[in-house]
This record gives structure tokens, C-alpha cells and sequence, in this order.
């Protein structure tokens, strides 16, 4: 018999993540029969909570159950032992994007409070450094502030362009190598026969889309019975961004393409819908945080410096893009100051998204695609067993290695904002 | 000056017991209990730990101990209003309500013929009516009837005093108080079944055919509301198909956070009634862990024997009900397996965990509970049974000779 050893230092890490009470569990199971999300055939977090009290970090990480939770938090309600299941789950989401992420050290500035100052002077750096690049010495502006609304359309045009494009092919490879690694873990964990393994594009093709259609329409979040209250602005934030990203990329190739000067005036259908968006934004985020603190009253859930921070965050970026907005059209002098607090905000939140909770987006799509494809998965094959009982078939056949690169399409929804 | 009488509050099993051992090594014993009649949760079980007696056998034996023993006074339908003093010299204030039936009454049960007002049947957790002059239950001491006059209907109290042929019907009782001089105090208040209404994601209450394991020994036993048949409540048919749900409220600290000792055995014991009853009757059997203390052990291989129990290793947690047939689906995880699984069954019976009978009543000063509603010992005050911690019937016998010695020995150190 194999000798099992717990990994002491994976234990405190979950611990210390705020999974402190994962030592609490003694395995009744009512968390996994309680959960609307989990399924007869991959329950969940029971199984998760045992592997957390040995550490067994490799198994847990690459785990689909990990991103198909909302964290409606019945699970710790309903728990016997103040085990708090929920609370154990998020804290192994926030190892997990530390664990899929290159340049580990932005986890760090992202998910420590201590981090918030250096992550913020990083985005500052990169929004002042282009800036001064495009426009006139720094010292001589910042001597004459507030000066208004930066109104030289190309320069400024050239100087987003400069920041954002590089940063925005930083984060989808930053993404594209999370997803990838993320991916290899959930096929060998869930030990897919190489008959069942498909290629990038089937998978895309096949579950992406489906995926995306649940994602969109939050079906699975609205099956968390103690979590309707959260559902809508939750709805209402991803929507928003969805609006945001559809907003930004036609101002992309409409200003900066084709040359069409903005701002746009306010009549503008695009402009309406971005306008639109941002309201929903902010409306969704303080719903969100209104509710957080209430199920934080009512014991459901706990939360973190990591739920915090990406919500004030999220909040601040939607009021900073009105606030410049509505000085610009005012033609008050601060416009510029609150359009630089804008960027650097913004900036802030595109790099979040392989380090902060932000990852969720890309990493939970992953795991989505992943379930509806092993759901496939072990249909096929108990098809199979029922039909062909005598004869085993063999395995060897349709090679296929899936495993090479991410979806693309799921890191694309990351660029929004 | 110190006082040698024992103060037993309780006359249940454990009470009965502390009494009866204290009386017989000649010490007097008031025995103050809060129902109308002595015998508690033991009268209303099928059979009882450890070797399946049915409670007939031991209430018989001890109430004869206490009758032709004259150091015992009890008193029904009294309770403990006040204590003062210390260990060797309380004093204790008794409340008796008034039962309106005096000791004329031979229990010859001809009033409740002619009574036309019904009350809810508590020996049976509701799921019977008695009269409203009725006996508490069959093996009722003192046997004698009580009357309820809130459920009299008009016209009841003439018939029955008319059907009364010995004067027993005295409608104008008074409440009456009895001061007691004692030198120790034991607590045998013994322990209620814990409010399933407040295990929400369990159906009780909503759904018709869960019902708990307390209801069950009603239902199995031969004076309960089935005359000992074991039928679900929706439709009165025998299940084929029953669910035990272990731990429904224990080892949880949302509601009582201890394991109540007996709910495992208690389950196992009700699997071999209704194999009693069809031998094909499945029976599936939900548990974190079956604990059978000690000895017990090997109830656990006879039940695996005699009935057709499919053990799960897991708790359930949800409980849906099919409104057409009032069948009930089941979930749990099965741990062995990894896999959630969904059980339909006739019936489900909630193995649900023991309450001490104080825990949120008002307690009398000088009394000391624990945050759950034990009785804490101290000198002069001592527990016993269920009073104290969850245990056997058994194992609680054994606690209230202890008692009854502890108190003894207040009384002889003075």
C-alpha cells in the first residue's frame, strides 16, 4: 500500500489564504448534497475540503470543482463544524491564479493590501512615462496644472494606443499561458482516455460557445439558492463589461483606425451605449458590495482584502470615467487630472486580470468549457461500456494532443473595460 | 440544621430510579414530577435498550418499588418554583396544578366515554387526539384521570361528573404550593426530542412522511395511534421503502452540538421493527458515523442480519417530496463512492437528537446549566440520566444510583 503523506506547508498556505477553518471538517458530506451546483457525478466540495486538510495541492488546483462554485455560501450555513467549505474554496481559487500566473511577484503587489501602493505607482509609472512621451515634458505640464481636457486628438490618440496595445498583449499571454496550464492540470487530473481527447478547435467550437451562452446568462449562478441577491449585480457587471468591450473596440478602430475624432458627441449611439454601460457598472459594483456586507451579517460568507479590492476597484474605474466625462463636457480645467486618475485606474484593472480575483473570468469560463466537455466525456464512455460489455476497446486510438494553447476566446472577454 | 429528605425533580426512569435506591437505603424521597402521570419517554417506546424490553418491564417493577414503599411522596403536575438555602438545608417551593380529578378515580374510564371535547395527544406528538378527560397513557402513575378543562366542550362537564360513579371529578381544584425542606437535590428532568421544524432542509413539518424516530416508536408501539402498525402518515399504507437520517440535528453546531448517544442504536433498533413487520422492507440508511457504544457493537451485526439496511456513508442534507405519490427523494453523498445520490422512499424517519428538557426554560435560581441546558453537579445538586448528559436508558439507571449516592452523602456529612 501506497504511504500517504500530508503536505504540512500546502495545509498552512490554504490556512493562511483564508481557508482557516478547512480543519474543521469531518467529512459528513452535507456541504455536496446542500450545493445546487454540484452534480451526481462530481460532487462537490466535500471531496475538495478532505484534500485540503492533507495538502494535496497538485489535485486541488487543477480541480474544475474549484471555478464551478459561485460561493453562495450554503454550504457554510449549513455546515455542522463551522468548517465553512465556501470561505475554503475561495481561498484555494486565490492559490490557484497565483499557481496558473508567470511573474508571480504581481500576485503578490495584487493579493497583499501592502501591494495596493506599489501596484498603483507601477500604473502611474506606465500612464506618466507615455504620457511625457506624447506630450510635452512632464515637469512643464505638471506645472501648469490643471491645464483641461487633453484636446489634441492624435497625440492622445497615439498615447492610449502606446500604453494599452502593448499591456493588453501582455495580459492574453499572461492569460493564454494560465488557461493552458490550468487546462493540462484539469486533463491529467481527471485522467481523460487519449480516444476522448479532442483538438483546440473542436473543443472551442463544440463547448466554448454553450459555455459562454451559461456565462452570459449566469444560469448556473442563479441555481445558488442563497445567492439571488448577488445574481443580478453580478449579471449586471458582466454585462456592463461586455457593453464596455464592445464600446471600446469600436472606438479602437473607429478613432484610431479609421481616424473618426473623438470624443463623440453625446447623441452618438456608441457613445449612449458606453454611458449605458458605465451606469451599469457602477450600479452593478454597489450592489455587489451592498450584498457582501450584508452576507457577511448573516454569516453566508466571508470576505476578503481579494474580493474587496477587485469591487473598489471595478467601482472606482466606472465613477473615474464618468467624473472625467462630466468635467470635460463642463469644460472644467480638472478634467485632465481625473482623466489620468482614469487611465491609471483602468490600467490598474487590465493587469489585474491574471493576478487579481478578476482571473475568475477567464479561469471559470475554462473550467465551464472543461465540464460540459468531461460531462460529454463520461457519457460517451459509460455508452460505450453499457453497450460493449465483452469486448474492452482499446485506447490507443485518435492521438490528438488538445493540450497546446488556451482559448484564445475566453482571454479575449478579459480585454474589456 | 441540616435535613435528611432527597428531593428527586423528575419521574422518569432516572427519577423513578434515584428514588427508589435512595428510599430503600431508608432515606425519605419527594419525587416531583411535571406531568400528570410518571414513566416520561420510556412509556412511549416500542422496546428499549439493552435488551429490547418493552417499557411495561421496568415502569411495572419500580412503580411496585415505589408503592409499597412508604419514604417515597410524589407529587404530578408540580413544578420547582423556587430553592433557597444551601447544600444540607434547602428549602424548595413546589407548584401543583390542579389535576380536577381526585383520588376517587379508578381510572374505570367511564367520564371519557361521555366526554365530547378532544385535546392533542402529546404521549403521541400529536399524531393522536384523546378526550379531554383522558389517561396520560396506559402504564400511567398514579392511574388516574386528568381533566383539560380548556378542551371541554359545553355540556361535558355535567355528563362526566354524572358518568362518575365515584365522586371523582372535583372541578374546582386550586393550584396548590407545598414548601419542602431538603438536604439534596437531584435533577432527573430527562430530555425532549430536538425541534425538527429547525432542521429546514429536511422537510419536517412540510412534508407528511418524515417524520422522527420518537414518532416512530409511537407508531410501532401497540398503544400508540396505530396500534403498533408501522404505517406513513400521507396515506395509513406500510412502507416498503424507509430512510433513516442519522445525526438530524447532532454533532452540528447550528443546532445541538453534541452526539445524542442513542440515535444510531435507536435506528438500528427501528430497522428491526419494521423487518418485524415485512421482512422485504428496504431500508436505507444515511450516517457520518454509526456509533455503537461499547458493548453495542454487536447490535449493530444483528441488525445488519435481520434487516434489509443498505448503509450510506453520508449525511443528507435535502429532502424533496413528490407531490403526487408523497414519496420522498433523499440526497446525500455517498463518501465511499464520490457520488451524490438520490434515494426515493415511502418514508423518511428523522433520527433526531436528544435536548435536555431544560435547555431554554427557565430554571430556578441556585441551578446551573451548561449552554446546551445540562445540568451542571455541584454539592447538594446533583443529575442524573439525560438531566445530565445524553445516555441509555441503561447507563442512565446507572447515573441515578450514583446520584442517589452523592446525595446521601450530603445529607450524612451533614
Amino acid at each position: 500500500m501506497a504511504r500517504i503523506e500530508p503536505d504540512v506547508k500546502t495545509v498552512k498556505e490554504i490556512q493562511a489564504a483564508g481557508g482557516d477553518t478547512v480543519k474543521k471538517c469531518y467529512q459528513c458530506a452535507t456541504c455536496a448534497s446542500v450545493c445546487p451546483l454540484a452534480t451526481e457525478d462530481v460532487p462537490f466540495p466535500r471531496k475538495q475540503m478532505l484534500l485540503g486538510q492533507w495538502g494535496f495541492k497538485e489535485k486541488l488546483l487543477s480541480d474544475p470543482a474549484l471555478w464551478l462554485c459561485h460561493q453562495c455560501g450554503d454550504c457554510s450555513v449549513y455546515c455542522p463544524r463551522g468548517a465553512r467549505p465556501g470561505d475554503v474554496l475561495g481561498a484555494l481559487r486565490n492559490m490557484a491564479v497565483r499557481e496558473l500566473s508567470e511573474f508571480k511577484f504581481l500576485w503578490t503587489f495584487y493579493n497583499k493590501p501592502w501591494g495596493l501602493p506599489i501596484i498603483f505607482l507601477i500604473c502611474a509609472f506606465l500612464v506618466l512615462f507615455v504620457m511625457s512621451w506624447f506630450h510635452p515634458p512632464i515637469s512643464e505640464w505638471v506645472g501648469s496644472l490643471p491645464m483641461g481636457y487633453p484636446h489634441d486628438e492624435g497625440r492622445r490618440v497615439l498615447m492610449i494606443d502606446a500604453l494599452f496595445v502593448p499591456l493588453t498583449v501582455f495580459v492574453i499571454i499572461m492569460v493564454a499561458i494560465g488557461v493552458n496550464r490550468l487546462w493540462r492540470g484539469l486533463m491529467e487530473n481527471a485522467k481523460i482516455p487519449a480516444a476522448y481527447r479532442l483538438g483546440l478547435w473542436a473543443i472551442l467550437v463544440t463547448y466554448l460557445v454553450p459555455a459562454i451562452k451559461e456565462i452570459l446568462a449566469h444560469s448556473r449562478f442563479q441555481e445558488c439558492g442563497a445567492n439571488r441577491w448577488r445574481f443580478n449585480g453580478h449579471r449586471m457587471v458582466l454585462w456592463a463589461f461586455v457593453i464596455l468591450a464592445i464600446v471600446t473596440t469600436t472606438v479602437f478602430v473607429g478613432a484610431d483606425i479609421l481616424g473618426f475624432h473623438t470624443p463623440w458627441p453625446l447623441y452618438n449611439p456608441i457613445k449612449i451605449l458606453a454611458n449605458i454601460g458605465a451606469i451599469m457598472l457602477i450600479y452593478g459594483c454597489l450592489a455587489l458590495m451592498a450584498n457582501r456586507s450584508r452576507a457577511a451579517l448573516e454569516g453566508s460568507l466571508s470576505s476578503s482584502y481579494q474580493d474587496w479590492f477587485l469591487l473598489w476597484l471595478i467601482l472606482l474605474v466606472g465613477l473615474s470615467g464618468l467624473a472625467t466625462e462630466g468635467l470635460r463636457l463642463l469644460e472644467n480645467d480638472w478634467s485632465c487630472v481625473a482623466y489620468i486618475v482614469h487611465l491609471i485606474l483602468v490600467a490598474m484593472l487590465f493587469l489585474s486580470v491574471p493576478y487579481s480575483k478578476f482571473a475568475h473570468l477567464v479561469y471559470r469560463t475554462t473550467a465551464y468549457v472543461f465540464d460540459l466537455y468531461s460531462r460529454d466525456v463520461r457519457a460517451k464512455m459509460a455508452a460505450l461500456e453499457a453497450q460493449a460489455a465483452p469486448s474492452t476497446t482499446e485506447e490507443i486510438s485518435a492521438p490528438e494532443a488538445t493540450e497546446e494553447e488556451g482559448e484564445e476566446g475566453t482571454s479575449e472577454e478579459g480585454q474589456t473595460a | 440544621m441540616a435535613y435528611d429528605k432527597i428531593l428527586v425533580v423528575g419521574g422518569w426512569i432516572s427519577g423513578i430510579t434515584a428514588a427508589v435506591e435512595a428510599a430503600e437505603m431508608e432515606y425519605d424521597v419527594y419525587l416531583v414530577e411535571k406531568e400528570p402521570s410518571l414513566g416520561g419517554r420510556v412509556a412511549q417506546l416500542r422496546y428499549y435498550f439493552p435488551k429490547l424490553c418493552p417499557p411495561t418491564c421496568g415502569l411495572e417493577m419500580n412503580y411496585r418499588r415505589i408503592k409499597t414503599n412508604p419514604r417515597i411522596t410524589v407529587y404530578t403536575m408540580a413544578t420547582v418554583k423556587n430553592i433557597s438555602g444551601g447544600p444540607g438545608n434547602y428549602k424548595v417551593t413546589v407548584e401543583i396544578a390542579p389535576r380536577y380529578v381526585n383520588e376517587n378515580c379508578t381510572a374505570c374510564g367511564e367520564c371519557e366515554k361521555v366526554c365530547q371535547g378532544e385535546r392533542e395527544n402529546t404521549f403521541d406528538f400529536g399524531r393522536s387526539r384523546t378526550k379531554a378527560i383522558y389517561l396520560p397513557h396506559p402504564m400511567a402513575f398514579p392511574m388516574r384521570y386528568v381533566l383539560d378543562k380548556s378542551a371541554l366542550a359545553e355540556g361535558d362537564l355535567e355528563r362526566i361528573k354524572e358518568a362518575c360513579k365515584y365522586n371523582a371529578i372535583d372541578p374546582d381544584m386550586q393550584p396548590q404550593t407545598v414548601e419542602l425542606e431538603v438536604g439534596a437535590i437531584i435533577w432527573a428532568t430527562g430530555w425532549k426530542p430536538y425541534d425538527a421544524r429547525k432542521l429546514d432542509n429536511l422537510g419536517y413539518g412540510r412534508f407528511e412522511n418524515v417524520i422522527t424516530n420518537m414518532e416512530m416508536e409511537r407508531l410501532a408501539s401497540p398503544n400508540g395511534p396505530t396500534g403498533g402498525k408501522i404505517l406513513r402518515p400521507s396515506d395509513q399504507t406500510e412502507p416498503k421503502t424507509v430512510a433513516f437520517v442519522q445525526c438530524a440535528g447532532s454533532r452540528d453546531e447550528n443546532h445541538l452540538p453534541y452526539c445524542s448517544y442513542i440515535c444510531c442504536l435507536a435506528s438500528l433498533k427501528q430497522s428491526l421493527y419494521l423487518a418485524e413487520q415485512n421482512q422485504e422492507t428496504d431500508i436505507y440508511f444515511f450516517y457520518i458515523d454509526i456509533r455503537t457504544p461499547g458493548r453495542y457493537e454487536k447490535f449493530l451485526r444483528r441488525a445488519q442480519e435481520e434487516a434489509r439496511i443498505n448503509f450510506i456513508k453520508g449525511k443528507v442534507a435535502k429532502i424533496e417530496e413528490d407531490p403526487e405519490t408523497k414519496d420522498l427523494i433523499v440526497t446525500a453523498e455517498d463518501t465511499l463512492s464520490g457520488k451524490k445520490v438520490s434515494q426515493r422512499v415511502n418514508m423518511v424517519v428523522l433520527a433526531v437528537g436528544m435536548q435536555p428538557s431544560l435547555a431554554g426554560e427557565a430554571v430556578p435560581a441556585g441551578v446551573s446549566v451548561d449552554e446546551n441546558g445540562f445540568v451542571q453537579i455541584s454539592e447538594g445538586m446533583y443529575a442524573c440520566g439525560c438531566a445530565r448528559l445524553p445516555l441509555d436508558v441503561m447507563t442512565s439507571n446507572e447515573t441515578a444510583t450514583a446520584a442517589a449516592l452523592k446525595a446521601i452523602q450530603t445529607i450524612v456529612r451533614g
